[in-house]
Parts: C-alpha cells; sequence; structure tokens
C-alpha cells in the first residue's frame, strides 16, 4: 500500500508537470495572437501562461533548487516542450545562403550541408529556431557556426556572406496560378578571416 | 448472503474521499500481463537502433565540438545546463574521456556504439533494463547536446525510454527471461506503466488538437498543403496534392478531431479500435508522405503498446466467450 501511494504521488506530480507546460504552450500561441481566438483573449491567456510557467519552477532565480530540480525531471522524461506541433498554423520555412568570396574573385552560392535525410530534419529545425525572438541572441554564433562547416570545405574564401530568409509557400490557388516561393530577408553576417560584422 | 450486506453497508459507510481513492487506485493499478511491455521493448529497440543507423553518417559532424561540427554542440549544451545543470550530455562523456586520454572523435564513436548496441539489446532481451538504462542515457545526452538540433522525435524517444527504463522489465518474451527463469512480475506493476503510456498519449493528442483547433489553416487545409510541401517534407509533388484540393479541408478538420477527442474515444471498447486505427494511419502517413520516419515509428510504438495490444480484461472476456461491451 506504501508502494501505491508513492507510484500515486508521483503519477499525479508527474502529469501536473505535463499539464503545466502544455497549457504554457498553448496559452502563449493564444497570448502571441497566433490563434483564431479573439485578441480579448490575450490579456487572460498572458497571464494563464505566467501561472502554467510559475508550476514548472521557471520564475524562480536561474540558481534556484526547485527550479533545477524541476527543469532537470522534465528534460529527464522528455516532456521539457509541449505537443502543439504544426499548431496552430504550420510555420513558415527558413533558408540560409552562404555566399563565399573566394580569393580568386568568384563567387560561389552555399547552403549549409549534411549527408543524411535525418540530419537534414535536424537541420531544419535549427533553422526554424534561429527565426524565432528567444533565439536572437544566439543568432550570430550558430550563424557563424553554420559559415564555419562550409568554409572549411573551401578554404580559399576570404569572405562569407550569411543571409537568412523566410520561404513564403504559395497557397493553392497561388500555386494552380503558377505562383512559386517567395524570399523575405531576415538577417544577414559577414564573416571574413579578421573578423565579422552584422549588416 | 448476510455477508454480502454488511460488505455494502461498509462500503456505504466509506466517505466519498475515500471512495474516490480507491477508484482513482483502481484505475492506476489495473491487472496486467507484460505483453503490452514485450511490445513496447521491441518497438523502442527497433526505434533506438535505426536513430543510431539513419545518424551514424553524421553522428561526429552533429555532435564535435565548435569548429569540427555543424554548429558545435557547446552552445546546445550551455542552454541546457540553464534549465538543470544536472541534465545529462554528450560534454559529460567527452570530459570523462579527457581525463582518460581518449579523444574526443572516440567518445563519440563509443557513444554511438553504445547507442546502437542498446537498441540491438532491446530488440532481443538481452540484458534488458541496463540496456533500457544506456538508451535513455545516450539518446538523453544526443538530443540534450544537439539541443537547438532536436525535434519532436527526440522528445518522444526521450518519454518513451523513460518509460521503458522504469517499467518492471524483463518481461517474458525476453532473452533475459528465457536464460535466468525470472519469477513474473506483479501485474498491477505492469497495469501501472501501461496506464502512464496511456495517459500520456491522451495528453499529447488531446492538446495537439486542440492547438490545431486554434489555427485557422485546420479548418480550410491550408496547413496540410503547407506541411506537405514545406522542405524538408515535400516528398509528395504538389501537382498530385493539387488533385485532392477538395480533400485537404475535410482531412484537416478530421486530424484536429481525430486528435482532440482521442482521450475520449480511445478508451471506449466499442471506439478503440477505430481511433487507434485512425491514429496509427495519421502516423504511417507522416511518416511516408513526409519522411518523419522515426517521428512515425515512435508514435505507433506508443501506441500499440498502449492500446494495441488487449488488456487482460478483454483478453479473460475473449477466453470466456462473452462478448465486449
Amino acid at each position: 500500500m506504501y508502494l501505491r501511494r508513492i507510484h500515486a504521488a508521483w503519477f499525479g506530480i508527474h502529469f501536473f508537470l505535463v499539464t503545466a507546460v502544455c497549457l504554457a504552450g498553448v496559452f502563449w500561441l493564444i497570448a502571441k495572437g497566433a490563434t483564431i481566438l479573439p485578441s480579448a483573449w490575450d490579456e487572460f491567456a498572458r497571464k494563464a501562461e505566467l501561472i502554467a510557467t510559475w508550476c514548472q519552477g521557471k520564475k524562480a532565480g536561474p540558481s534556484n533548487p526547485v527550479r533545477l530540480v524541476i527543469g532537470t525531471y522534465l528534460h529527464a522524461a522528455g516532456i521539457q516542450a509541449g505537443y502543439s506541433f504544426f499548431a496552430p498554423n504550420v510555420p513558415s520555412h527558413h533558408r540560409l545562403t552562404l555566399k563565399l568570396f573566394h580569393d580568386d574573385g568568384r563567387i560561389e552560392y552555399e547552403l549549409p550541408r549534411v549527408r543524411s535525410r535525418a540530419a537534414a530534419l535536424r537541420l531544419d529545425s535549427l533553422l526554424n529556431r534561429l527565426a524565432e525572438q528567444r533565439y536572437e541572441p544566439n543568432r550570430e554564433v550558430v550563424v557563424k557556426g553554420l559559415a564555419l562547416s562550409v568554409w572549411r570545405e573551401h578554404p580559399d574564401v576570404k569572405k562569407v556572406r550569411a543571409t537568412f530568409e523566410t520561404v513564403h509557400l504559395p497557397s493553392i490557388t497561388e500555386f494552380e496560378h503558377g505562383k512559386t516561393e517567395t524570399l523575405e530577408p531576415m538577417f544577414s553576417f559577414d564573416f571574413s578571416l579578421r573578423g565579422e560584422e552584422q549588416q | 448472503m448476510s455477508s454480502l450486506t454488511s460488505y455494502a453497508e461498509a462500503n456505504l459507510k466509506l466517505n466519498p474521499l475515500h471512495r474516490g481513492w480507491q477508484r482513482f487506485v483502481g484505475f492506476l493499478f489495473p491487472s496486467e500481463s507484460d505483453t503490452w511491455l514485450t511490445v513496447f521493448r521491441i518497438g523502442l529497440g527497433l526505434q533506438v537502433t535505426l536513430y543510431a543507423l539513419f545518424l551514424r553518417n553524421d553522428w561526429h559532424y552533429l555532435f564535435a565540438s565548435s569548429g569540427k561540427g555543424l554548429v558545435g554542440r557547446e552552445l546546445g549544451e550551455a542552454i541546457t545546463s540553464f534549465d538543470g545543470p544536472l541534465i545529462p550530455k554528450l560534454g559529460w562523456l567527452v570530459a570523462l574521456g579527457r581525463n582518460l586520454n581518449i579523444s574526443e572523435d572516440t567518445v563519440l564513436s563509443v557513444a554511438w556504439v553504445g547507442l546502437a548496441s542498446a537498441g540491438c539489446l532491446l530488440l532481443v532481451g538481452l540484458l534488458s533494463r541496463p540496456a533500457a538504462i544506456v538508451a535513455w542515457f545516450v539518446h538523453l545526452c544526443a538530443a540534450e547536446s544537439g539541443g537547438l538540433l532536436a525535434y519532436g522525435a527526440d522528445n518522444f524517444m526521450t518519454t518513451a525510454l523513460f518509460y521503458l527504463m522504469l517499467s518492471p522489465l524483463p518481461d517474458s518474451y525476453s532473452f533475459d527471461h528465457w536464460v535466468t527463469k525470472t519469477k513474473p512480475r506483479n501485474p498491477q506493476a505492469l497495469g501501472f506503466w501501461r496506464r502512464m503510456l496511456q495517459v500520456h498519449l491522451c495528453f499529447v493528442y488531446f492538446i495537439g488538437g486542440l492547438a490545431k483547433f486554434l489555427g485557422n489553416g485546420w479548418w480550410d487545409g491550408s496547413n496540410l498543403w503547407r506541411s506537405l510541401i514545406r522542405p524538408p517534407f515535400n516528398l509528395v509533388s504538389p501537382d498530385l496534392l493539387v488533385h485532392f484540393k477538395y480533400a485537404l479541408p475535410f482531412l484537416g478538420i478530421s486530424i484536429c478531431l481525430l486528435e482532440v477527442s482521442y482521450p475520449v474515444f480511445i478508451w471506449l471498447k466499442r471506439t478503440r479500435r477505430i481511433w487507434l486505427g485512425c491514429i496509427l494511419a495519421m502516423h504511417a502517413s507522416i511518416g511516408l508522405m513526409m519522411g518523419l520516419y522515426l517521428f512515425a515509428l515512435v508514435m505507433i510504438v506508443m501506441n500499440v503498446a498502449a492500446f494495441g495490444v488487449p488488456d487482460a480484461s478483454t483478453r479473460a472476456q475473449a477466453a470466456s466467450g462473452c462478448p465486449e461491451q
């Protein structure tokens, strides 16, 4: 009976955390106005998201032991992210184009490459995260890493311009009328052997 | 007769809270055989093995440190450490290897071999629990070190392996059982871990369905169109999809309904097979039409283990010839 109580308590805590994570994700989508709900819901969703986030200990200080224990448990159980995949709408696709300036004046265009399809899905996931506002501080480091991965294969390149773009896909009607994808630049970085500068 | 009456009277005297607790315990600890666990173990063994094989050519490239790989694992590990310094990561193994004068490349190779071996051991059921723990640990290290490279399949694999390593292994169809002749596991412990998996899937689909219902693109089919033509999921030609444009809104709404109603209809015996069949078909389609093979497989394994294997009461009814309620 004692063991059952422990199991039951753990069941309750585990699914309380799953609920908190999932609801935080859904309320975040509502709060940023990404859903079909009227904007009157935004304020309520913002407050509800704060409560759901608080339940995960994320409002505590970075070194708070409760926060660290909950965070570690969420990651260990794989429940740190919600389940709103492709929701409320399918996100835009993103592309990173690397313009390579060779020593002899040649210019080439390359995309970051991986060998397998399984790794390509991960690269796509990385690029989509870069587009999110919350990853803005990490953009330069990640793009520099991706540029360097291509640079290693082209040692005579003296400069790399990395341009990150949102790819707008045509709707089904637009596709029937012959429209193809359109690109919208989001940001770019220039990297050279001497240093780099953002544009 | 008198004893039955006194039992009923005693039961009536129990307060509602206690009755609620008894019903909750009854729900949490049903008696189960270990057939579902066999399916879960073999399915995850296959999943882990395929995961390792699919990534074998890119393993070092994805998880090497800065300057050697794609983006370097340090950033992912730094972001993970912010959530909890005790979350396992490949950097731990590399640091351990450095102390033993083992290069980073060798450590990453050993990690890959460990993961692939754990998958194979799970498949045959040899050293089931150690294999499940190693698979969970190495996969978690990779998922966390990959950090920004991770996607949905990684979370589901972590969750599934987390449940598997805590479940009462070995099952009676494993090589371990054949070798050591272990005693049958407590049926209620088996029932508890199956309940965990079942309830978890209900959360997954309900939240997924709810969030999709909140997007206008699932009502008019445009989200299905966008998901199928969006690189790198664009395995089906858009020209072919255009022929089915009138079916897309119906399919989009059906997916939302299927997911949001999963926590209700998957528990009813009359509708369980229909809902399970539709969910499995949906995941098989995602795998084949979008190339999300690992994601599709882990979801199929979790669903079949949770709801696809008949539970003990259903099997007892079938054995006695009674129709299902």
